[in-house]
């Protein structure tokens, strides 16, 4: 089988590493979707609140694409349906009850999952409402159903910070995996490319091109990934879909319900215990986080260290969220910091500036570690980009608003999160991802 | 240390917008975070960042400059005991350049930071770090005897015109330090065009360089006219080992060597641009010893090692040619921008002789051509881009 070996990139040694093994929490009493989770969508909702919903009962649409609904993750009474300025979806609460309570599909036999026409797998999870698991490429939004991908991504490697050990969670789940793959298939005539590190139990799965992949971080991110194996040219779209979603997409067709349910990561220097937990897409912070902090004043992180966003503990997981990390958010200013020749221990540089007392884990917190300066190119960032990308240049003709250079010098190729390292790498502490997403945004416009 | 940071804290509303003292904003920015590690947050994605920021960079640049200064004031003093005729110990002979050198230093760091400090308060924006590296080079670039007000008007020359006019650290276009020494090398000839050598010594003490001895006799080979100098040892070995006169940071290429091995294991120079200068240099020096026959220039002579040690070659292509923002950005770039220096030190150094110092003038031509090599390089990774976006 086919090896990519990524050699730039970086782990970052950082404390708080995630016990094996998947505990349950299956239980949250408040389970919440944000709208606002998904980019470029304007939701439409369909419940009022007090009504009782199951799991799987459409909550809301996108009012662009009628066809694609949120399934509601819990069963229950909706508790609370809030809306923002101009009366925007914010977000929509249930209260969960304690049996959860399914709305039934069709079952598929194994054998005939793989016989099956692109208009029925398609009709069978829009009808199940959760097509948005999928994600396109390029921009990283959800895609058009009716438009057909070139190929489809699954990846099964994570390497992300903290991140999910994908490979236990599928070798739990393996045939409903192989469904879900299976049902993959119908929806492009391209191929389902899927990858995953050497040696691993994934490698079992048929009907896929199947890549191993070996390097440091971003080397599981599917952006990397795509560009290595068959990259997007102008025109294309690619869908990719987290591995989790998959075994969700095979259990649909085989056992005929969506299960919300999800293994996440609650990791991070400032957490007593972490490790992996199952809960349910949307639940409240609070129920996984329990009394776990270390730290009275932390930041807590939806998703991983790198790409997340700051949340609090009355909020919800995001929807495309597999980890919660905790990070200290209370710094302290060190007396002549720039001249203090600083060890591993105090500071952490994947530069060899600080003096090296061996491969320790790190408790990262929310300091910046230096002030906002024009850019010194120093290859900081192309140290952690394994792609053909030449990121200054791009970076360069993104604050030059220069659409047509921009997709000379390949964005169409690149998100935001890939570029996540070259931010946390950056001296300058320029926010080179935050560019990239305001170039595709700029793109995205035009196209 | 806490009552201080208590004490700048309590200070702080004194200098923010609207209050009196605001134009004074970037020295008190500049105090505090010098004083103490910044207490900014990550306000988005990624939470974390890397310990490195351009302070650090800019003060490990300087710390490994210190080896040089040390040798430098030993230096001085050496060429100078020798020149009166005297025996001194080293320790003796660093006090006497440390006299020297010191007003050397401390002019360019108060006239640097007076500049750095007026443009930051014009411009309303942070005081940059990248002066101390500037500073700390251009008196490394003097030769001992350089009169106090050139050297004051060489460093304003270097910092405004060389960086500030383009809007600072991270913008400007030619290394300020280097321009402060053209400034000087093309505005005062008399002291600084290196074909006389430059050290402190009784009236009307003269001698000539490595350089321009191996450029006075017409048709001879280099090496032994260097071998028949009595004045000074210009053999190879004492090339290297630097007790010869010269700028004051120049002259040891040992140490030299270390601080460039030092900077590119922290990542913080480039090994592509070192790579090429030295190959660029043995590949033009090569040439010039197969046309040196038919020449009856001697330069053309010298062989690529004796090349390499003399003049600021290897000062040039470690301190200054490696400076990330004037030279060129991408890796491939940086390999050819390196050649082309390399190249054209030995082309200055031999074909003219009122210019006996090459690599100088070569860095500052190819600072201005960096942003075309740049250019190239785009050109050709968007054209491969094209080929694959067409398969």
């Amino acid at each position: 089988m086919p090896h990519i070996n990524i050699k730039k990139g970086h782990n970052i040694r950082i404390a708080g590493k995630p016990a094996d093994g998947v505990i349950d929490l299956n239980y949250s009493e408040t389970v919440a979707l944000l709208p606002t989770d998904f980019k470029g969508v304007k939701p439409k909702v369909m419940i009022k609140e007090g009504e009782e919903v199951k799991i799987g009962s459409p909550l809301f649409f996108d009012k662009k694409n009628p066809d694609i609904k949120w399934a509601s993750p819990a069963s229950g009474k909706i508790k609370n349906i809030t809306f923002g300025p101009r009366r925007v979806l914010q977000k929509i609460e249930i209260s969960s009850s304690k049996t959860p309570d399914y709305i039934e599909y069709k079952k598929y036999k194994k054998s005939e999952i793989i016989n099956l026409k692109r208009e029925e797998v398609l009709t069978t999870i829009l009808d199940a409402n959760i097509f948005p698991m999928f994600r396109q490429r390029p921009f990283n939004i959800i895609p058009d159903p009716q438009i057909i991908p070139r190929d489809i991504f699954v990846s099964a490697i994570n390497t992300a910070p903290h991140s999910v050990d994908l490979e236990s969670v599928i070798e739990k789940n393996i045939e409903k995996f192989q469904a879900g793959i299976d049902a993959l298939n119908a929806l492009s005539t391209g191929r389902v490319y899927l990858t995953s590190k050497s040696g691993s139990v994934v490698s079992s799965i048929e009907n896929t091109e199947f890549y191993t992949i070996s390097g440091p971080h971003p080397a599981g991110n599917i952006g990397i990934q795509i560009h290595h194996i068959a990259h997007i040219r102008p025109g294309d779209i690619i869908w990719a879909i987290n591995a989790q979603d998959v075994i969700a997409i095979g259990n649909l067709f085989q056992n005929g319900i969506y299960d919300s349910n999800r293994v996440i990561t609650l990791a991070g220097p400032c957490v007593q215990q972490p490790g992996h937990f199952r809960v349910s897409t949307g639940a409240q912070i609070s129920s996984i986080i329990g009394k776990q902090l270390t730290e009275d004043e932390p930041r807590i992180i939806s998703g991983d260290v790198l790409t997340g966003r700051v949340s609090g503990l009355d909020d919800y997981l995001s929807f495309y969220d597999y980890s919660i990390n905790v990070i200290s958010d209370n710094i302290k200013r060190e007396f002549v910091g720039m001249l203090y020749p600083g060890s591993s221990k105090t500071r952490y540089s994947l530069t060899p500036v600080f003096l090296s007392l061996g491969k320790i884990l790190f408790p990262f917190n929310a300091a910046q570690n230096g002030n906002h300066r024009a850019v010194v190119p120093i290859n900081a960032w192309e140290r952690v980009l394994p792609m053909d990308i030449l990121p200054n240049e791009l970076y360069r003709s993104i604050l030059a608003e220069d659409i047509e250079e921009m997709e000379k010098l390949g964005l169409i190729e690149c998100d935001d999160e890939d570029f996540a390292l070259c931010s946390f790498a950056c001296p300058s502490k320029t926010d080179v991802a935050g560019v990239i997403r305001s170039g595709l945004d700029m793109l995205q416009a035009e196209v | 240390m806490n009552w201080l940071l208590k004490f700048l804290l309590k200070i702080k509303p004194n200098f923010e917008e609207g209050q009196k003292l605001h134009w004074l904003y970037p020295v008190y920015e500049a105090t505090e975070t010098i004083l103490f590690s910044t207490d900014e947050k990550t306000s988005t994605a990624p939470h974390i960042r890397d310990s490195i920021d351009i302070k650090r960079v800019m003060i490990l640049v300087v710390v490994t400059l210190i080896p040089c200064y040390i040798f430098g004031a030993i230096n001085v003093g050496y060429q100078n005991a020798q020149a009166m005729g005297i025996v001194r110990s080293w320790i003796e002979n660093l006090f006497y350049g440390g006299k020297v050198i010191i007003p050397i230093i401390a002019v360019t760091f108060i006239i640097g930071g007076f500049w750095e400090l007026l443009f930051s308060i014009v411009r309303k924006h942070e005081i940059s770090e990248g002066f101390l590296v500037t500073c700390a080079l251009i008196p490394l670039t003097m030769p001992p005897s350089i009169p106090l007000w050139q050297l004051a008007i060489a460093t304003t020359f270097g910092i405004v015109i060389g960086k500030e006019i383009f809007g600072g650290v991270g913008m400007n276009i030619f290394n300020p330090a280097l321009t402060a020494r053209a400034f000087i090398f093309f505005s005062y000839p008399s002291k600084i065009s290196g074909d006389a050598v430059w050290l402190i010594g009784p009236d009307g003490y003269s001698g000539a360089t490595a350089l321009s001895v191996s450029a006075s006799t017409k048709s001879a080979d280099a090496v032994a006219l260097l071998d028949g100098v009595t004045q000074f040892d210009y053999s190879w070995m004492n090339l290297v080992m630097g007790w010869i006169p010269g700028s004051i940071g120049e002259t040891n290429k040992i140490i030299i060597l270390i601080a460039a091995i030092a900077l590119m294991i922290m990542r913080l120079i480039s090994w592509r641009v070192i790579l090429g200068a030295v190959s660029g240099l043995f590949a033009m020096s090569y040439i010039g010893m197969l046309i040196a026959p038919y020449s009856d220039n001697s330069m053309l002579s010298i062989p690529p090692h004796y090349h390499l040690v003399m003049g600021s070659f290897a000062f040039g292509i470690t301190f200054m040619a490696t400076e990330p923002v004037t030279g060129s950005h991408t890796d491939t770039g940086r390999l050819i921008y390196g050649f082309l220096i390399g190249v054209l030190t030995v082309i200055i150094r031999s074909i003219n002789p009122a210019y006996p110092e090459g690599v100088m003038l070569a860095i500052l031509l190819m600072n201005a051509f960096a942003s075309l090599i740049d250019y190239f390089v785009v050109r050709a990774n968007i054209s491969n881009r094209m080929a694959r976006y067409a398969r």
